[in-house]
C-alpha cells in the first residue's frame, strides 16, 4: 500500500449552504480506492464518497470525516461508435461522454441541467433528465458497472448477474460502494440539433396540462415557472418543448456533431464573457429583484412561442445550468437550498399549488422554479413516481434565524408531499429528516437497503452527513 | 469558381478537419469518399453522415496512407465504383508526443510517411489524372508549424514543411493547365489530434473546413485558418534565429 495524501479542506455542496472540514483524496486508480477504504477502515473512521461536488445539498460531504473525490478518475476506456456504449471511470462528466458520443452520431440518453455532474454521481443519484417521462432515469441506461465493495472487493454488476445489487447500487446514493467503471449506452440521434417549442403556460393548471397533452409525442419537456406570480397567474411559465430529428430532416444539422458546436458559448452577444453575470445577478436577488426579473423572463417567452419551433443543439437545450458560470454565487453569503419535491400525478394539481402558495405566505419565494413529468422506475431507492416533480431554487439568508424559519417551512411542505405519496431526490435535499426516510420509500424498501447495507457495509464506512441525517443505518 | 459535381476524395476523413470537410461536401450534394486507417470509426463516420442526409452520399475507403503504394489502386477503384474524382483533400497527419530530448526514429519516420508522404502519394494520383482532364482541385492541409522549426516537434515541423513546398511545386506545375491547388495552414483547431493541448483560442474542426472550402472556392494558392495567423506567422517567422532558439515556443 502507498501513502496516501488526506488533504483537509472544506468540502461543501454545490449550493454552499451546506458543508464542513473533511479530509480528501482524489484518487486516480482502483488500487487507490482500495487503499483508501483499508487505511479508514482500519481507523474506524467513515468515507464519503464524492464525484464532482454538484449535490446541492450534504449528499457528497461528511463533516470531519474522510472524502473521496473521484473527479480524476476521468478516463473513457472505450467508445464504441457502431453501438454506442462507452466504458467509463466514475469522475467521466456528462460533458466528457456527450463530446465523445456526439462525434459519432450518438447522445446520453440521460443528461442533467448541468454537464460537470459525474458518471459515478449519475448513478449513485440515479439522476434524470427531461425526458423522465419518456426513458426513465439515468440507471435505466447502465448497462453493467465494477463495483467496488467497502471490503475492497470488487464485483462486476449486470442486470441479469445480481439484480438486487445492481437495483441497490444505482440510487443507493453511495452507501453500498464506489462505481470504478461504468458501462452506458448511449442513443443514436440523427442531427446535431433539435426541434424546440417555447410554450407559454398561463398557470399551473396549464402548465400540467400541456405536459399531460404533449408527454406521448415529445422527447423532452420542461417548464421554467415563474413563482412569484400568485393569484390567477399561479403557477404560470414558458414550457419547452424538443424533439429530436429524423433521418434526412436537417441535413445542416450534420455539422452539429462537432462537439465543439455544441459546447454552450462562452460570451454573451460574442463578447461580455459569461463568467462576469453572476455579480449583476447576485444584485437582483439581494435587492430583492427577482420577481422584475422572472416577470420579463415570461413576458419575453410570449416572443419565443411566436417563433416557435426553431432549432437548437442538443448542448444548448440540456445545460442551462451552465448558461452562466459560477451563476450560485449570486446566492453568496448564505448560499441556496433546491427544494424538490415529487408529488403522484393525482394530487399533482392541488399539492404543487399548496406548495406555492405556502411560500407566499411565508415569505419565502423561490427565485427559481422548474416543472418535469416523471414515471417510475425499478431503482430501490429512487425518486420516481408517476407525477410532477417541482424544483425550487430558495437563497438562503445568512442570518440563522431567517435559515431556520426556511428549513421550517420546507419541512412543512416536505409533510404535504409525503402525505399525498411523494418522494424526495437525495441529489437536491438539503432538509428531510430521519423521520421522513421510511415515509419516502416505503418500510419495505427502507428495510430491505438497510439489510444491503449491513450486508455489504457491516462497519458503516460509507457514510455522508445526508446518511446521518436520514438516519440511513438505524439507531 | 468551377461548378464541381464529381467525386471528392476526402484522406483523414475519419475525425476532425478531415471529418468536417467531408461532412460540408455531403450537404451540399456532393458524393464522397472518405479514407482513413480507422475501420469501425471510418464506417461510422460514414454511416452517420448518409443516415443524417437520409441519402447515400458517403461511403468509407479503408487505407492507411503509409502504404504508399495503395494510393493510386485504391485511386483508381474509387473512380471506378463513384466516377471520376474532380477533387481531393488530403486532411491526414499525425502529431505524436516527443519529449524534447527524444530523438525516435520510428515516431520520425510515421511522420514523415503520414504528413509528407502519404500526401504526394495522394496528390501524384490526383495530379496525373486532372492534367489529364484540365480540371479538378487539390486542396492539402499543412500546419502553421511548417513555417519554422521548433524544439517541440522538429518531425512534425518537418514534414508539414516538406509537405507545403511540394504543394507550392504541384501548384506552379498544375496551375496553368486548369488545375487548382491549395494549401491550408491551420492554426489552433480543437481535433482529437489536438485534444489535450492548452489551445486557447482555438476553433471548431466544423468552422476550419468552412474556411477550407471558402479558400476551395476562392482559388487562393495558400490559406491560413483562422485568417489572423497569416499575421502571427508573419511574426514568428521573422523573429530572428540567434532570437528564436532561445524561445520556448
Amino acid at each position: 500500500m502507498t501513502g496516501l495524501l488526506w488533504k483537509d479542506e472544506h468540502v461543501g455542496g454545490f449550493g454552499m449552504a451546506m458543508g464542513g472540514r473533511g479530509r480528501v483524496l482524489r484518487p486516480t486508480t482502483e488500487e487507490q480506492i482500495a487503499d483508501a477504504f483499508a487505511e479508514v477502515r482500519r481507523t474506524g473512521g467513515s468515507i464519503a464518497l464524492r464525484g464532482t461536488g454538484n449535490s446541492y445539498g450534504d449528499a457528497a460531504v461528511s463533516t470531519n470525516g474522510h472524502v473521496l473525490d473521484l473527479s480524476r478518475m476521468n478516463r473513457i476506456h472505450s467508445f464504441d461508435p457502431e453501438t454506442g456504449v462507452a466504458s467509463v471511470e466514475p469522475g467521466v462528466t456528462v460533458r466528457d461522454l456527450w463530446r465523445c458520443s456526439i462525434a459519432h452520431g450518438f447522445w446520453p440518453k440521460v443528461v442533467s441541467g448541468t454537464m460537470a455532474v459525474s458518471m459515478g454521481g449519475a448513478a449513485a443519484m440515479n439522476i434524470h433528465g427531461k425526458n423522465n417521462f419518456a426513458v426513465g432515469s439515468f440507471g435505466e441506461c447502465v448497462k453493467s458497472f465494477d463495483f467496488m465493495l467497502p471490503s475492497g472487493d470488487v464485483v462486476h454488476c449486470t442486470r441479469e448477474s445480481d439484480p438486487q445489487l445492481f437495483h441497490a447500487a444505482i440510487s443507493g446514493f453511495g452507501m453500498l460502494g464506489c462505481f470504478t467503471r461504468l458501462e452506458i449506452q448511449t442513443k443514436r440521434v440523427h442531427s446535431g440539433r433539435l426541434r424546440v417549442w417555447g410554450i407559454v403556460a398561463k398557470d399551473l393548471e396549464h402548465n400540467l396540462q400541456i405536459l399531460e397533452d404533449m408527454r406521448g409525442q415529445a422527447d423532452y419537456l420542461v417548464s421554467w415557472l415563474d413563482l412569484h406570480a400568485k393569484g390567477k397567474d399561479l403557477g404560470r411559465g414558458l414550457m419547452h418543448r424538443a424533439d429530436q430529428l429524423a433521418a434526412g430532416e436537417d441535413p445542416d444539422g450534420l455539422r452539429f456533431f462537432d462537439p465543439s458546436l455544441q459546447d454552450v458559448p462562452p460570451n454573451l452577444f460574442g463578447v461580455v464573457p459569461k463568467g462576469w453575470l453572476w455579480p449583476g445577478m447576485w444584485c437582483a436577488v439581494h435587492m430583492k429583484q427577482v420577481g422584475l426579473v422572472n416577470w420579463l423572463k415570461f413576458r419575453a417567452g410570449a416572443g419565443e412561442e411566436r417563433n416557435s419551433p426553431y432549432l437548437q443543439t442538443h448542448g444548448a437545450f440540456h445545460f442551462l445550468l451552465d448558461y452562466v458560470p459560477r451563476w450560485h454565487w449570486m446566492t453568496k453569503p448564505g448560499g441556496l437550498i433546491q427544494f424538490q419535491p415529487f408529488v403522484p400525478f393525482q394530487h399533482g394539481a392541488r399539492v404543487l399549488r399548496q406548495i406555492v402558495e405556502r411560500c407566499h405566505g411565508a415569505g419565502h419565494v423561490p427565485y427559481l422554479g422548474v416543472l418535469k413529468r416523471h414515471r417510475p422506475d425499478p431503482f430501490l431507492m429512487t425518486h420516481g413516481l408517476d407525477g410532477y416533480s417541482l424544483a425550487m431554487d430558495f437563497a438562503v439568508s445568512s442570518r440563522r434565524s431567517k435559515r431556520d424559519a426556511l428549513w421550517r417551512l420546507c419541512h412543512e411542505l416536505a409533510d404535504l408531499v409525503l402525505d399525498a405519496g411523494g418522494r424526495f431526490y437525495y441529489a437536491k435535499d438539503a432538509v428531510l429528516l430521519a423521520s421522513s426516510f421510511a415515509r419516502v420509500h416505503g418500510d419495505a424498501a427502507v428495510a430491505t437497503f438497510r439489510s444491503l447495507k449491513e450486508r455489504f457495509d457491516p462497519g458503516n464506512l460509507l457514510q455522508t452527513d445526508l446518511s446521518r441525517r436520514l438516519g440511513v443505518v438505524a439507531g | 469558381m468551377a461548378s464541381r459535381s464529381g467525386t471528392c476524395i476526402v484522406v483523414g476523413a475519419s475525425s476532425g478537419i478531415g471529418l468536417a470537410i467531408a461532412r460540408r461536401l455531403a450537404i451540399g450534394g456532393r458524393k464522397v469518399a472518405l479514407v482513413a486507417r480507422r475501420e469501425k470509426e471510418l464506417r461510422a463516420a460514414a454511416a452517420l453522415i448518409n443516415d443524417s442526409l437520409g441519402r447515400p452520399a458517403a461511403s468509407a475507403w479503408v487505407h492507411d496512407v503509409a502504404d504508399l503504394d495503395g494510393a493510386e489502386p485504391l485511386f483508381a477503384r474509387i473512380e471506378q465504383e463513384l466516377g471520376p474524382v474532380d477533387e481531393l483533400h488530403y486532411v491526414a497527419g499525425v502529431m505524436p508526443d516527443v519529449a524534447v530530448d527524444e530523438f525516435d526514429l520510428g515516431k520520425d519516420r510515421t511522420q514523415v510517411q503520414v504528413n509528407m508522404l502519404g500526401c504526394i502519394a495522394w496528390c501524384n494520383a490526383a495530379a496525373r489524372r486532372f492534367l489529364a482532364r484540365k480540371s479538378g482541385c487539390i486542396v492539402g492541409v499543412s500546419s502553421v508549424a511548417q513555417d519554422r522549426g521548433r524544439l517541440g516537434r522538429p518531425v512534425y515541423n518537418a514534414s508539414k514543411a516538406g509537405m507545403d513546398t511540394y504543394l507550392e511545386a504541384l501548384r506552379n506545375r498544375l496551375w496553368r493547365h486548369g488545375v487548382r491547388v491549395t494549401t491550408i495552414r491551420p492554426g489552433f483547431v480543437e481535433t482529437p489530434m489536438t485534444a489535450g493541448l492548452p489551445l486557447k483560442g482555438a476553433i471548431s474542426a466544423d468552422k476550419a473546413a468552412g474556411l477550407v472550402l471558402r479558400a476551395r472556392d476562392g482559388e487562393k494558392a495558400i490559406a491560413y485558418v483562422p485568417g489572423k495567423w497569416r499575421f502571427v506567422m508573419f511574426v514568428i517567422r521573422n523573429i530572428p534565429s540567434f532570437v528564436f532558439r532561445r524561445l520556448s515556443i
